[in-house]
């Protein structure tokens, strides 16, 4: 087990330094010139060029990507000159607002889904498993930016029960709350389908497995198959699922930031590639793609600890 | 089992947390408004804020904030009229050309214990800014300081290298004439948006990045206290959430898209009003100087003639837009009452023009930000062009690769811009706009790269002369010469619709800019 873990984080490693180094080589060769965009018509060459100096620009790019790297293993993601403040604060201000909000929307996702795709796969081929099977491709195939605008429209403007912009007053858990909950559904909805259905799925193959039917032969009561032997293994792709899904809500997070007027991650790197705020950029990926990687290397120790035939390779 | 483990940790029955359950979804059925209160003002801004030190300040929002926090010797008045007022200042006297005598007012008090505005402030504040690294507040002064120099604790004298017109408007009025406290200054170092004391109605309680900014009463205030406790400038990028924001009741003012204006014009939302101010954004079809294509001065009229700009204000801009005469707006020193060459298209002159120079079959690339209202209108300019045989591709870049188009710093992209569609922003004074088209911007803003000694000339003079007849005269020649080259079609100013709830007095400078320190509850 713990070779396995020492190889996952090995590789873990490796996969954020290609990505980021991969990144800072594609943000430098589209064009855009950020001392013009940052500093406006008015600024001259000595000014543009003391800009350059202090972003670092003005070294050639494996020395700027070398230092980067350097400078992360001391802890320093480095310094936006628009603002004079550190990367990392401007990182870890914006990190938690994306955060809680990933998690609501997979909580809540999977709150409803794995319930939903047990039981229509328990009830398999009845109304309630057509039904849900109509709802769930239904939420899949909305948009989420859409169901963000009409549930605007409906709870916020007609209704007036929930907030319509911004993330909540600062240590005021309540107001937090009632801010996450139009955007944590508007991302999470389509989640709900996907779940569901994946653990349908699942849950249909397990149970015709040999095992199972082992197990219904020695008279064990069907709730303990289900939850206790069914469920374990049906859960795997669900599990592998949201580690991959946690990454691509960082990214996908995005529009629920502009949508909601909400502050977050996606909404900085978005900001700071229009701007060409280069150490922005690369403090905010660096970032998310550790986050992504621990994500998904998460979700395989899980499905390890789950399964012991993925525990010894086989 | 597990939750009643749960339950027990917590010392929670399961009736507690039903009710507890039930109670937080009663709160949440109660209408939700943050706004339309009479103590909190919810704003909006386009833009985070980047600096609130006036040397260092770098987009509009960073003034709307210092507005309300610092002082000025003289700033904008509220109302539809470009005419400022003594602020800061008990009197100021232009002495000659290059002398500006200014007495403040006593008693004037900034925050934080940090006593009196004194003379010394003000040396202090423009120094600063004028010969400091950041373009906009160095250029809002030109390069015309010389020095302040402090006569007394309240008088001094802004002494000038050269005379300076622009900086009425530019650099007194605006963000870089904002005066801080030396020794506020001095007693932090470098600052950027916790100023450590304020002099204005409002000081900033707190700044939540990306989210907003919340100002609040400045106990300190030397004059009538601010009309509300707090107002909080809540930054929303998307127009249309904003939109929804405000229907909602979370913000009592906001702009709005152009696209609404009708209907909030017809069915405005409830308890509110919208109001329209002309803009001083500038909008306009450049056309390349020295492209080969274009080299022909009747190629590019055919295009001037042949642009419809009546159909593009339709189209793109819902008939809620004037065309505009130049790049100066309405009520502006400089502006011209006409264009040269009329607003509707002359297809037939367009033709003709095109004819004369043997010219057939022409084919441009036209460059356009990837805004919904720019591509409209750079689809209604390829149809209108097609009318006298002209082919327009149009290219689309987001705002990092578009504002770079032009630049000779940032590649070799300048010598591909044959048509591009622009919009430059403008603070009031002819200069800020004028500036970005004399021979040395080309190859940085100078996109077109329009080139005209007489212009070059006119604008150096302009920035010297005393006399506003005369100088709005050559402001006025220099937009007759732009248009006269064939480079320039203009099109609009735009205009900037505002959403204002029935219980907010605004005060709004004629642009529909926020004046924070001037809004009040409407009685």
């Amino acid at each position: 087990m713990w070779l396995f873990l020492l190889r996952r984080c090995g590789l873990a490693v490796l996969i954020v330094m290609l990505a980021v180094s991969a990144l800072y080589l594609m943000i430098h060769a589209i064009p855009g010139d950020p001392a013009s965009i940052i500093l406006g018509p008015r600024a001259t060459d000595e000014m543009k060029a003391a800009l350059y100096i202090k972003m670092g620009l003005d070294q050639p790019v494996y020395v700027q990507l070398a230092s980067f790297f350097a400078n992360i293993l001391q802890g320093d993601l480095g310094y936006d000159v628009f603002s004079q403040r550190d990367v990392t604060d401007i990182v870890l201000e914006q990190l938690p607002w994306t955060l809680a909000l990933i998690f609501a929307s997979v909580f809540w996702a999977a709150l409803v889904g794995i319930p939903l795709g047990c039981y229509s796969a328990l009830h398999a081929n009845t109304w309630f498993d057509t039904l849900t099977g109509i709802v769930s491709v239904g939420t899949i195939a909305i948009p989420s930016f859409v169901v963000a605008i009409y549930s605007l429209l409906v709870f916020s403007v007609t209704l007036q029960w929930l907030p319509a912009i911004g993330a909540g007053e600062q240590g005021d858990l309540l107001s937090q709350l009632e801010h996450l909950i139009l955007p944590a559904f508007a991302v999470g909805l389509g989640w709900v389908g996907y779940i569901s259905r994946l653990v349908r799925a699942s849950m249909l193959e397990v149970m015709g497995s040999n095992h199972i039917r082992t197990a219904k032969a020695f008279g064990l009561p069907s709730r303990w198959i289900t939850f206790r032997y069914a469920l374990r293994l049906a859960i795997l792709p669900t599990v592998t699922l949201l580690g991959v899904g946690i990454g691509y809500l960082l990214s996908a997070s995005l529009f629920a930031e502009i949508v909601f007027a909400r502050p977050g991650i996606g909404k900085l790197i978005f900001d700071a590639v229009s701007t060409r705020n280069y150490p922005v950029v690369m403090g905010s990926v660096l970032v998310t793609t550790g986050l992504f990687v621990i994500a998904t290397t998460l979700a395989d120790f899980i499905n390890a600890l789950l399964d012991p035939r993925i525990r010894a390779g086989r | 089992m597990a939750i009643n483990t749960i339950q027990k940790g917590l010392r929670l029955s399961r009736r507690t947390l039903l009710m507890a359950g039930t109670v937080m979804g009663l709160n949440m059925m109660v209408p939700f408004s943050m706004a339309a209160s009479d103590e909190v003002l919810q704003s909006r801004s386009y833009v985070d804020i980047t600096s609130l030190d006036p040397a260092n300040y770098l987009n509009a929002v960073d003034e709307d904030v210092m507005g309300a926090i610092y002082s000025k010797l003289i700033y904008f008045k509220p109302g539809n009229k470009w005419e400022w007022e003594l602020q800061a200042a008990e009197s100021i006297e232009q002495v000659d050309a290059t002398h500006i005598k200014f007495k403040l007012k006593e008693g004037i008090q900034f925050s934080n214990g940090f006593g009196e505005m004194t003379a010394q402030d003000v040396k202090f504040s423009f120094e600063r800014a004028a010969f400091g690294e950041n373009p906009a507040a160095a250029a809002d002064w030109g390069g015309a300081l010389e020095e302040v120099e402090v006569t007394g604790k309240y008088t001094g004298v802004i002494v000038l290298k050269k005379p300076y017109q622009p900086l009425w408007n530019l650099a007194l009025s605006y963000a870089a004439g904002n005066i801080i406290s030396q020794k506020a200054y001095e007693s932090v170092g470098e600052f950027t948006n916790s100023p450590p004391a304020s002099s204005g109605p409002y000081i900033v309680k707190e700044w939540r990045p990306k989210q907003k900014v919340i100002l609040e009463r400045n106990p300190d205030y030397y004059g009538e206290p601010s009309a509300y406790k707090e107002i909080h400038i809540n930054q929303i990028d998307d127009e249309k959430t904003a939109e929804i924001a405000f229907e909602s009741g979370n913000l009592d003012v906001t702009r709005i898209s152009m696209s609404s204006v009708q209907s909030y014009r017809e069915t405005p939302p409830d308890n509110s009003q919208l109001q329209v101010f002309p803009s001083l954004f500038y909008v306009w079809l450049g056309i390349n100087f020295e492209n080969p294509k274009l080299q022909d001065p009747r190629v590019r009229q055919a295009i001037q003639y042949a642009v419809d700009v009546p159909s593009i204000l339709q189209a793109s801009y819902f008939g809620e837009a004037e065309a505009s005469t130049g790049i100066i707006a309405p009520g502006l020193l400089g502006h011209r009452a006409q264009s040269l060459i009329a607003p509707e298209a002359d297809i037939a002159k367009a033709k003709a023009l095109l004819a004369e120079a043997g010219v057939s079959n022409l084919e441009l690339s036209l460059d356009v930000l990837n805004k919904a209202t720019n591509v409209t209108t750079a689809q209604i300019i390829q149809a209108l062009l097609s009318q006298i045989g002209i082919k327009v591709n149009i290219n689309q870049h987001e705002a990092g690769s578009f504002w770079t188009l032009g630049s000779e710093k940032a590649g070799e992209r300048w010598k591909d811009i044959e048509l591009i569609l622009n919009r430059y922003s403008m603070v009031p004074d002819p200069y800020y706009a004028t500036v970005n088209f004399i021979t040395s911007q080309k190859g940085k803003w100078n996109w077109e790269r329009f080139s005209n000694e007489e212009f070059d000339q006119l604008n150096e003079q302009a920035q010297a002369e005393l006399d506003l007849e005369k100088r709005g005269a050559m402001y006025q020649r220099m937009q007759d010469l732009m248009e006269q080259s064939g480079s320039y079609r203009f099109i609009t100013h735009e205009a900037e619709p505002l959403a204002i709830r029935d219980n907010v007095s605004a005060g709004l400078r004629p642009d529909g800019r926020p004046l924070y320190r001037h809004f009040k509850p409407a009685n």
